[in-house]
């Protein structure tokens, strides 16, 4: 992550062009250029090896006037709460523009698990959940997973949240495992629901998916799976990259004649990293990280970490690149975004392409609150609907407008939430 | 019509009356529907003869590269290619998952219907000629009619994924393995079409079902092959292709009654119940049964419909006459009078063009299957719903069997009422029914134990002449033995021997007749009444090989000649 780099002023930089487009009042931008609530706290853990550490954590909640606060929990050593502040609002944006009746938020821990033991995770889980017990819930604000945290430490901050509350609540989090509150298809649902707005990105440009090639940046659980669905319907990836944690840099893995999925998945450790001398003896082609970006490809799908595509690398993305789909939050920046506007590449933004896993983890709650759990199928299907809706709306009013994909998508999402805000008597 | 229209949720669904989900093969049934859609629609202008609507139903299909990813991806084959029963893969494949990239089409497609459908299979081989496989595989019928998407959603899927299944019933890898074949190499695609029909309080149906072949095995009176046959029923398809009491006369002589000896056997052989789909409350929840929403009726059910008044003659005790319509309160024969007799619709001259049309298309005779649906008091603005074709197969060989050139003690078997045309003199076995032994209330028993000789003979590649009491592939089982057709693949000749109180009508609409007519399986009909007799007193001198309760499989030194001439309708069997 560049020095220099800030999600929020970013995402409060992409807040205030639309802003403009819709003539907010003045009153309506201070509400949503800036976090309605936010809590820091510490969170000390007793380590392994008998000494005791204070970790930093996070919960931003960005607007609830649609309904419960929503949104991941990070732990990642690079944390800012500038980083979780701008992802909050993303949140909120994103759960507008696919019309689930959530509002958004984020959370996050300083720390890096690749470093901490199953046991001191547990306890920075539970630790967390001591902090902010008060101001989460069902009703109010719901945890999820999100960077390097996983249907595991759902599971911790439940039983926590549970002990000190006195009851059951297995709404009050999503992303738990199946049979344990979770819903079939949660892992699935980010990395399909980028497919699926691809899907009808191409249907709108008349190509048939069989007829493209894509590039993958990071090989993690988004990747992983929008590469199976896209696979499916006939598409070929000829590269991903992705984070070595030994050698502390990435790579990227070409192959031109198609990467196999499960070939690579074999050789993947749990945090997405593949081995790279075992790729080899695959066949594969191994470069320097930043190279998926070159790749002569028909979409590129940055599906890592945010402020991915800079200004410094934004010129080196094929003319063949025809479709752009945001696996991650926030992977563009400001200035590379007007390039790839300029330059016509259809853009279709993070809080849409990657709203899919929102919207399973909504469809997790209402599981949850219904006690009654869905077969696999209708979970695709009604996720399918949602993203296909959405991803529409939001090219339709682009063509009628003419307006940018990401400005089309926030018109779309900050109407719907400052009509709420307006509609609450907030404003 | 060429190109295939892909599905397109965004589109309205009534735009388009056949469109495809995935990019591989429709699989046979869709094919010819295919096929024939630009015929039907150049054929009746604006689909249209006179005021009734002639039309292929609406159809989407799930195209075969569906299938392949369903079946890796939920890593089913294994379990699909054991010996494990019908009812573990059934509920397996109900486990598994469609690909997540149909799913969407599905659920939007289902919130665009709300009347029933049919979920049919359409596999690569079926309904091709020499490859028929019809009724093989499994067809579900769904209500649809559901309040919230959700649950139609839910059905439809539940449905693909038997119809999925069934790909690898018992009954499929026997079948597979009678024509030689690889069932590996069979790939499923699936039909989901409306269902032609009305709604009658919780019952849907519609008021005519049939089945049209161009070709006559069964000539009677002054009709001949060439002029075809018609099989026509009272509510869903279900009671013609099950084998079971219906209608049957030639186009040529629609109001030509068929061939009974009596009014009383008339009576007897009528239709009396007859299938819908129900859209009332289920009697059980069980995904994996083909019949899950279809309900049987009696004929008092469609009467309070009002639907057999256009369909039904009355027969009436005092005068021991038959009339056409309902007449007072006698007793209802489902003969299509008023429509095939009164002609108070054309009904015989749409099928005589259709099997025209679909002859000169297919360039063979073919078979045809149709449903037509009406309101009670605006028959005239009836709708025809073409559901299916397939070609027949039909041999042109010269036989010519004359009975006067065998000596009496020569002959073996002899039948004026036979189907098939050729020779075959490699049979040395016979499967039989023991004439003493048989009794109508142990079909069933009969098919079970016929089953287990058929399985051992085809394990060695013998086959054999199979010869039993009333119609062979019955559903009813008080009309004959109900085999279907996995239990007697290894039968190359069939001879069914009517019994006084057991003499059914030809079932020519059936499934299992449409098989044995592909494969060129000889079929004997001997009736009880007939000069020369089955020489049952040699057969039981012969050599036994193995014996059951009712069954005898015999073993001669030497082989049979089977001579059958098709276009005189007589066959013969010599010793």
């Amino acid at each position: 992550m560049s020095r220099t780099f800030n999600a929020f002023e970013m995402a409060q930089k992409q807040f205030d062009d639309v802003a403009e487009i819709l003539n907010l009042d003045e009153a309506t931008k201070d509400l949503l250029r800036n976090p309605i609530r936010e809590y820091h706290f510490s969170i000390p853990v007793k380590m392994d090896d008998g000494t005791s550490k204070v970790f930093r954590g996070f919960r931003c909640q960005h607007n609830d006037a649609r309904g419960p606060g929503k949104g991941g929990i990070r732990f990642h050593p690079q944390e800012t709460i500038d980083t979780v502040r701008a992802l909050s609002m993303w949140m909120t944006w994103k759960c507008a523009v696919v019309d689930i009746p959530l509002g958004g938020s984020k959370g996050g821990v300083i720390c890096d698990p690749h470093n901490l033991s199953e046991r001191e995770q547990e306890q920075i889980c539970r630790g967390w959940v001591r902090q902010i017990a008060r101001d989460i819930g069902p009703l109010q604000d719901v945890p999820a997973p999100d960077v390097m945290t996983s249907a595991q430490h759902m599971l911790w901050m439940l039983d926590e949240y549970e002990t000190i509350h006195g009851g059951k609540y297995p709404g009050m989090i999503t992303g738990k495992p199946v049979g344990m509150g979770g819903s079939l298809g949660r892992t699935e649902a980010t990395g399909y629901g980028v497919i699926f707005t691809v899907r009808e990105a191409l249907k709108e440009m008349n190509i048939k998916p069989a007829d493209t090639t894509a590039a993958f940046q990071g090989f993690g659980n988004v990747a992983q799976y929008a590469i199976k669905l896209y696979n499916q319907l006939g598409g070929k990836v000829i590269s991903v990259s992705c984070w070595d944690q030994a050698d502390n840099t990435s790579y990227t893995f070409v192959k031109t004649d198609g990467i196999n999925v499960d070939d690579l998945l074999a050789i993947t450790d749990r945090f997405g990293g593949i081995n790279k001398e075992k790729a080899k003896a695959l066949g594969y082609e191994v470069l320097a990280g930043d190279k998926w970006i070159e790749q002569e490809v028909d979409i590129l799908v940055p599906a890592a970490l945010e402020n991915q595509i800079t200004k410094d690398n934004v010129d080196k993305i094929s003319s063949k690149v025809k479709i752009i789909a945001e696996g991650a939050n926030g992977p563009t920046t400001p200035e590379a975004d007007a390039v790839i506007k300029e330059r016509g590449i259809h853009m279709i933004p993070d809080f849409l392409a990657n709203a899919g896993g929102v919207t399973c983890s909504y469809f997790e709650q209402v599981q949850c609150n219904m006690n009654y759990f869905w077969e696999k199928d209708e979970v695709f299907g009604k996720l399918d609907v949602k993203m296909t809706s959405a991803y529409l709306d939001v090219s339709r009013l682009a063509k009628e407008k003419n307006l940018y994909m990401r400005d089309a998508a926030y018109v779309i999402s900050i109407n719907k939430v400052a009509q709420a805000s307006r509609d609450r008597g907030w404003i | 019509m060429n190109k295939k229209i892909i599905f397109d949720r965004n589109l309205m669904y009534e735009n388009s009356s056949f469109n495809f989900i995935g990019n591989d093969e429709p699989g046979g049934k869709a094919s010819s529907l295919i096929l024939m859609k630009d015929t039907i629609d150049s054929v009746f202008k604006d689909n249209k003869y006179n005021d009734i609507t002639v039309d292929i139903p609406k159809m989407t299909v799930i195209l075969t590269d569906i299938f392949d990813i369903f079946m890796k991806e939920n890593d089913l084959y294994s379990l699909a290619l054991s010996d494990q029963s019908d009812d573990i893969i059934a509920n397996t494949f109900q486990k598994a998952s469609l690909p997540a990239f149909i799913d969407g089409d599905l659920y939007s497609l289902i919130s665009k219907i709300h009347k029933p459908l049919a979920i049919r299979s359409s596999s690569l081989f079926e309904d091709k000629m020499y490859e028929p496989l019809a009724g093989i595989f499994e067809t579900k019928m769904i209500p649809n009619n559901q309040f919230d998407t959700k649950t139609r959603f839910n059905k439809l899927v539940e449905a693909i994924k038997f119809v999925y299944a069934s790909t690898f019933f018992s009954s499929s890898k026997n079948y597979f393995k009678a024509i030689k074949k690889d069932i590996e190499q069979e790939k499923m695609a699936v039909v989901i079409q409306e269902i032609v029909g009305e709604k009658y309080g919780d019952r849907f149906y519609p008021a005519i079902s049939g089945v049209a072949r161009s070709y006559n095995f069964y000539p009677t009176g002054k009709s001949k092959p060439e002029g075809g046959v018609v099989s026509l029923a009272l509510g869903l398809g279900k009671s013609i292709v099950d084998g079971g009491k219906v209608w049957n006369y030639s186009p040529e002589f629609p109001a030509a009654p068929p061939p009974y000896n009596s009014t009383n056997d008339m009576l007897k052989m009528t239709q009396t119940e007859f299938w819908s789909v129900n859209l009332g409350k289920l009697f059980e929840y069980d995904p994996i049964k083909e019949t899950e929403y279809l309900v049987k009726h009696t004929l008092k059910e469609a009467e309070d419909d009002d639907i057999i008044k256009n369909i039904c003659s009355t027969y009436d005790l005092q005068s021991d006459r038959i009339y056409s319509g309902i007449s007072g309160y006698g007793p209802r024969i489902i003969s299509f009078a008023p429509i095939l007799k009164t002609k108070i619709i054309p009904l015989n001259e749409i099928l005589k063009k259709i099997m025209k049309v679909s002859e000169e298309k297919f360039q063979t005779e073919v078979e045809i299957e149709f449903a037509m649906s009406y309101q009670p008091d605006n028959i005239q603005s009836a709708r025809f719903g073409f559901l299916q074709v397939r070609p027949m197969v039909v041999s042109n060989k010269f036989v010519e069997v004359r009975i006067e050139d065998y000596k009496q003690e020569k002959i073996f078997i002899y039948s004026n009422h036979i189907m098939g045309n050729g020779v075959n003199d490699k049979i040395k076995d016979i499967v039989f029914i023991k004439p003493n032994d048989f009794r109508a209330e142990y079909t069933r028993a009969m098919a079970k134990e016929i089953e287990q000789i058929n399985y051992s003979l085809t394990d060695k590649n013998i086959n054999y002449i199979l010869i039993g009491f009333g119609r062979w592939g019955s559903s009813d089982p008080w009309l004959g033995i109900p085999v279907v057709w996995n239990q007697i693949s290894g039968a190359k000749v069939i001879v069914e021997s009517s019994l006084p109180d057991m003499n059914p009508d030809y079932s020519q609409g059936s499934h299992f007749f449409h098989n044995i007519t592909s494969f060129g399986i000889f079929y004997f009909s001997c009736k009880s009444t007939q000069k020369i007799k089955i020489d049952w007193n040699w057969l039981l001198k012969q050599k036994i090989i193995t014996e059951t309760k009712f069954v005898q499989h015999v073993q001669l030194s030497s082989p049979l000649k089977v001579k059958v001439d098709g276009r005189n309708g007589t066959g013969v069997i010599l010793k």
